[in-house]
């Protein structure tokens, strides 16, 4: 194995310096939101920010270990890592539960939260399982093994209980869509079991991901419109909006099918035809079933759907927090109240819960307003494509799943953590990537991006 | 199948929630103003500041009415920790119910809201906001419990300040302040459930000249509802302005004086500065201590008090006591009389007692005789000739004419209607004209000889306190008046204009001096019925009047002015149920004057005559 005299040598400066930046900006935003008068100091460590910098300087600590340290140990360890942080979790449900979920290890003010690094070991092992499958001839069991790695922790993670890392987890379906991973095997045994049909490849299983976001489109704008009523013009009957989402689609169809007749050629006229009338029962049976099921919900899950969507509106009751962090960032303006000047959420004033952590792009957002808002959106995009740029040039396997792994997980977290403030998510608890106080969430997240520095810097040794 | 197409699917989606995102925050921070309202409600408060209360001078400059600290006992409900009742209770000197039963009422009262429309009383209370526990506490109340308090976590107090009266005179003119209604609140946006508001008097009359100016500080407010910071440092906030101070034309000295005088009496006495119309004494007696009704404590435990005395202190006589004037209105005939013509000074009149009454005095053969006598027969004489002036040959008819023509006499004296002071409760009095009387006794049923005790002040005659010594006015001002009125000036603005319109009787000046020679001899001459209103030095111009009061004894009433020439005063002083005028009101108003115009009354044993008399009996 050829050692590099250079430490840092091949190391990706971009994606470093837009980390360093970012940990910065969020220690100046912690700094800013947690600020008393008492404690002026940054290095005060009785504030979140004094501790902020230790969990940074810790985990600057541990980047540098992982500079030191081969790389190719987390190829060849990814099982027994992700054995470690998944034994975590199951041990992390004897723990005393704090604000009603067994999240933490250790001292109340110096545990760690396992669900963070379990994500680290479930992108390792993914990338190890991955990389040594061969995609084009997936049978059953290795694809139900590729999902197993998945489920064991999520499991684990939903019975602290914590939803927002357990949807992160999702992340990973992203990862193997890019990989090829199809999950054609399991849906064909499924609908082989009836009699008499025979298919070798489901258009589902393989494109499971773009369904997957047609699906959830197509039922977010039932919902959104299963409370308004119209009238056609011929009619003076009302009719329920989700009901409209099904004209439309049939309306939809109706002009594809035509476009097909005039234009498509014999041969796959009968096969379009047959997709495009299987979409249609399909999407329109699940317009349908949204609207019905969800008129069938127990009241106080419909009452959060309903805020979620924005059909109700509770400001100071259910939707405190949702209501309070929307009024921070949209009262930022243009340019921001300025420095240490967020009045709605700072900590001190406490409209915004958990401002210094989940609810960190609040003060952000208040004190920069919309030209800082967009700065740290681009800093993001930048940082993600970079993962991505960084990933396609890996000439391993395992390096580009890692990588791909560590991008969306980022991604997901910053599409979560940003849309809650902004009504576009759920108010489900994750950190900002960096940003959030927090020791767990700053070491897991920079352990991961200086794993991925590490593996890029070693891309050229050797072939993997 | 090469899979590498498939990361421009994860790159497009990346770049689309980032886009859309950053359209999304771009309307809700630059274009959608929702959430910037929305945090204003939730952070930016506004606090208004109450400035202190206009103060009161009288018209030497002697602060009469003042501000005083005084605290209230704030709580908030979030912050008190495992209080211990019983401790607390102690510490504010209560019983633990009746702490509970406040901790109730706060919750259910204090911060409650009404809805108009729904016309539901809504509870607005919340555990994080200040509500004042206990209310306008004195320092030395506060000073028992303030050391405390840092054993009950959630109490802490706050510095108000309420009124003052350094010389527990006035009550009745200064009036009171008092907890606002819903009705004022509703009525002007100034008033906020709690704040006080002037209730009765001056305070009442002068609300918007002595509330001042609300400042208003825009603080940054936490959850807690805490005030964090100011906004915008202090840019938008604005002051609290306390208003000018007013300046009565009332003179503190003699109003005291007056108030000593009439200790132990019913009655009142008003004068007046008959030069400015500014009134220089009013007293109601009996009266009380105007700190009794200094802030809502006070008022809740005094007020019922006051109001179930039967002795009316909270009843302002001399605006609203009507009282048939008696012999005192004997002037106003007199002059009436020369104007129309129907008498001539020299005019003379035989003592016919049997017409009515009359004590033992020569004849009068002028009218300063007539004054000086106080002849009964004599004015039913005269008002005879006032009322039948033979101008229809019908008797009844000639009678309307004629009353209704001494009607606007009466009137152009400010009698018989409202005099349109500037302090409220000011009745109107009784001066009949033919209508009142078609009512009692039938259109053209009656004349002069129904309706003649009205020539005498009896009958259906009635004057207020404030009504007498505005004749007295006039009469020293030989035939107008400017409006009576207590505020000399708000601030430095001088005199409020409607106080400084002349108001012209129907009576020509010169038909005043025989009836001002009168009034000298009541008082300076034998066979006056005031002699023991004389002073050494000052001549003192007056009339008594002795009103018959069926209930019981007689009235005594004496008005005067004084000095003869270029008068400074003009008093009327009436003692209710105190026999012959010339005993007891004409002696106050003499010691009132001497006071006035000497600041010291040299007569001793007649100020102690006074002073030891008690005269309220009989209710």
């Amino acid at each position: 194995m050829r050692k590099d005299d250079k430490l840092f040598g091949e190391i990706d400066w971009p994606l470093f310096i837009a980390y360093i930046l970012m940990v910065f900006l969020g220690l100046m935003t912690v700094y800013s939101v947690a600020y008393t008068p008492e404690h002026p100091s940054i290095f005060d460590v009785d504030k979140q920010y004094g501790k902020q910098i230790i969990w940074i300087s810790i985990s600057m600590f541990l980047g540098l270990l992982v500079f030191l340290i081969d790389s190719d140990i987390y190829q060849k360890y990814a099982l027994p890592i992700y054995l470690f942080t998944t034994s975590l979790l199951i041990l992390v449900l004897f723990m005393p539960p704090i604000n009603g979920a067994r999240a933490w290890i250790g001292v109340a003010n110096l545990g760690i939260q396992p669900a963070e690094f379990a994500k680290i070991g479930a992108a390792l092992l993914l990338a190890r399982y991955i990389s040594d499958l061969n995609i084009k001839q997936l049978n059953i069991s290795s694809v139900m093994l590729a999902i197993l790695i998945l489920v064991v922790p999520m499991v684990l993670i939903l019975l602290q209980p914590d939803a927002g890392t357990f949807v992160v987890f999702t992340s990973f379906l992203f990862v193997m869509y890019r990989e090829g991973l199809t999950f054609d095997p399991i849906i064909l045994k499924v609908i082989n079991l009836y009699p008499g049909v025979k298919f070798k490849e489901t258009w589902v299983g393989t494109h499971f991901i773009p369904i997957l976001f047609v699906l959830v489109f197509i039922s977010i704008i039932t919902l959104l419109l299963s409370n308004v009523s119209f009238y056609l013009w011929f009619s003076d009957e009302p009719i329920n909006g989700s009901i409209g989402v099904i004209l439309s689609l049939g309306t939809l169809t109706i002009v594809a099918l035509l476009f097909i007749q005039r234009f498509g050629n014999k041969r796959e006229r009968t096969r379009m035809i047959i997709i495009i009338l299987l979409g249609f029962t399909l999407t329109g049976g699940l317009s349908f079933t949204v609207g019905k099921s969800f008129n069938s919900l127990a009241p106080h899950q419909k009452d959060r759907i309903e805020l979620f969507l924005g059909l109700k509106e509770d400001p100071n009751g259910k939707d405190y927090n949702r209501n309070r962090a929307m009024s921070a960032v949209g009262s930022g303006g243009w340019s921001g109240k300025g420095y240490k000047n967020a009045s709605v959420s700072s900590v001190e004033s406490n409209h915004v819960p958990e401002s210094e952590t989940d609810f960190i792009f609040c003060p952000f957002a208040e004190e920069w307003g919309f030209v800082g808002v967009i700065l740290l959106i681009s800093l993001y995009m930048f940082m993600l494509i970079r993962i991505l740029y960084i990933a396609e040039r890996q000439r391993s396997a395992f390096n580009r799943i890692y990588a791909y792994s560590v991008a969306m997980i980022l991604f997901y977290h910053f599409a979560i953590n940003i849309g809650m403030n902004i009504g576009f998510a759920p108010v489900i608890g994750i950190p900002l990537p960096f940003f959030s106080y927090g020791g767990s969430s700053i070491m897991s997240f920079s352990m991961m991006m200086f794993i991925l520095l590490k593996l890029d810097s070693q891309r050229k040794d050797v072939l993997r | 199948m090469n899979f590498e197409g498939r990361k421009y699917v994860v790159i497009s989606f990346m770049l689309f929630v980032g886009i859309i995102y950053g359209f999304r925050l771009f309307y809700m921070q630059v274009i959608d103003d929702t959430w910037k309202l929305r945090a204003q409600e939730i952070a930016e408060k506004r606090k208004e500041i109450i400035p202190a209360r206009g103060v009161i001078f009288d018209r030497n400059g002697q602060k009469i009415v003042s501000n005083k600290t005084y605290f209230n006992l704030m709580m908030v409900e979030d912050k008190i920790k495992d209080l211990d009742t019983l401790a607390f209770a102690k510490l504010i000197g209560w019983t633990v119910d009746e702490v509970r039963a406040r901790f109730k009422e706060i919750r259910k009262g204090e911060g409650s809201f009404y809805n108009k429309h729904s016309k539901k009383r809504t509870s607005n209370y919340q555990k994080v906001r200040a509500y004042p526990f206990l209310k306008e506490l004195t320092l030395e109340e506060i000073s028992k419990i303030a050391p405390h308090l840092e054993k009950f976590p959630g109490f802490y107090e706050e510095v108000t300040s309420m009124r003052s009266y350094p010389f527990k005179g006035g009550a009745n003119v200064l009036g009171y302040l008092a907890e606002v209604n819903e009705e004022e609140i509703e009525k002007d946006k100034f008033y906020k459930p709690g704040s006080n508001v002037g209730r009765a008097g001056l305070e009442r009359y002068y609300e918007k000249e002595l509330r001042g100016y609300k400042g208003v500080k825009y603080v940054v407010t936490s959850a807690l509802n805490n005030a964090i910071e100011s906004y915008a440092s202090g840019k938008y906030d604005t002051t609290a302005v306390q208003a000018e101070p007013l300046t009565l034309g009332l003179d503190m000295l003699i109003q005291a004086y007056g108030e000593e005088l009439m200790k132990n009496k019913k009655g009142c006495i008003v004068a007046i500065e008959p030069s400015s119309g500014e009134i220089l004494a009013m007293i109601s007696s009996p009266s009380f201590d105007p700190n009794l009704l200094v802030g809502n404590r006070n008022i809740r435990m005094n007020y019922p008090m006051l109001l179930k005395d039967t002795k009316k202190p909270l009843f302002p006589r001399p605006l609203a006591a009507e009282y048939p004037p008696g012999s005192i209105f004997k002037l106003v005939q007199s002059l009436i009389g020369l104007q129309e013509g129907v008498i001539t000074e020299k005019s003379g009149f035989p003592c016919d007692k049997g017409l009515v009454g009359c004590h033992n005095h020569p004849n009068a053969g002028s009218i300063q005789e007539a004054v000086q006598y106080s002849c009964n027969p004599y004015y039913y004489a005269v008002v005879r000739r006032i009322i039948q002036q033979n101008k229809k040959s019908s008797l009844f008819e000639d009678a309307e004419i004629g009353l209704n023509i001494w009607h606007q006499y009466m009137q152009s004296f400010g009698l018989g209607k409202k005099l349109e002071s500037d302090v409220f409760g000011e009745r109107p009095g009784l001066i009949p004209n033919g209508s009142y009387y078609d009512k009692w006794y039938g259109h053209h049923h009656w004349a002069f000889s129904t309706i003649r005790s009205i020539s005498i002040g009896q009958g259906e005659v009635k004057l207020t306190p404030l009504q007498m010594a505005n004749i007295a006015t006039i009469i020293a001002n030989k035939g107008w008046f400017y409006t009576p009125h207590f505020v000399k000036s708000v601030g430095q603005n001088g005199p409020i204009e409607k106080f400084q319109v002349v108001h012209k009787t129907m009576v020509e000046p010169k038909h005043f001096d025989p009836v001002i020679e009168g009034m000298r001899r009541v008082v300076n001459e034998n066979g006056g019925t005031a002699r023991m209103a004389r002073l050494e030095d000052i001549v003192i111009c007056g009339k008594t009047g002795t009103v018959q009061n069926p209930q019981g004894e007689d009235h005594s009433v004496f008005i005067a002015f004084a000095p003869m020439n270029n008068p400074k005063i003009a008093i009327a002083v009436f003692v209710e149920n105190a026999g012959f005028g010339g005993t007891w009101a004409g002696p106050i108003a003499s010691l009132m004057i001497e006071k006035y115009l000497k600041r010291r009354v040299t007569d001793m044993a007649k100020e102690k005559r006074i002073l030891d008399a008690i005269l309220s009996g009989g209710d």
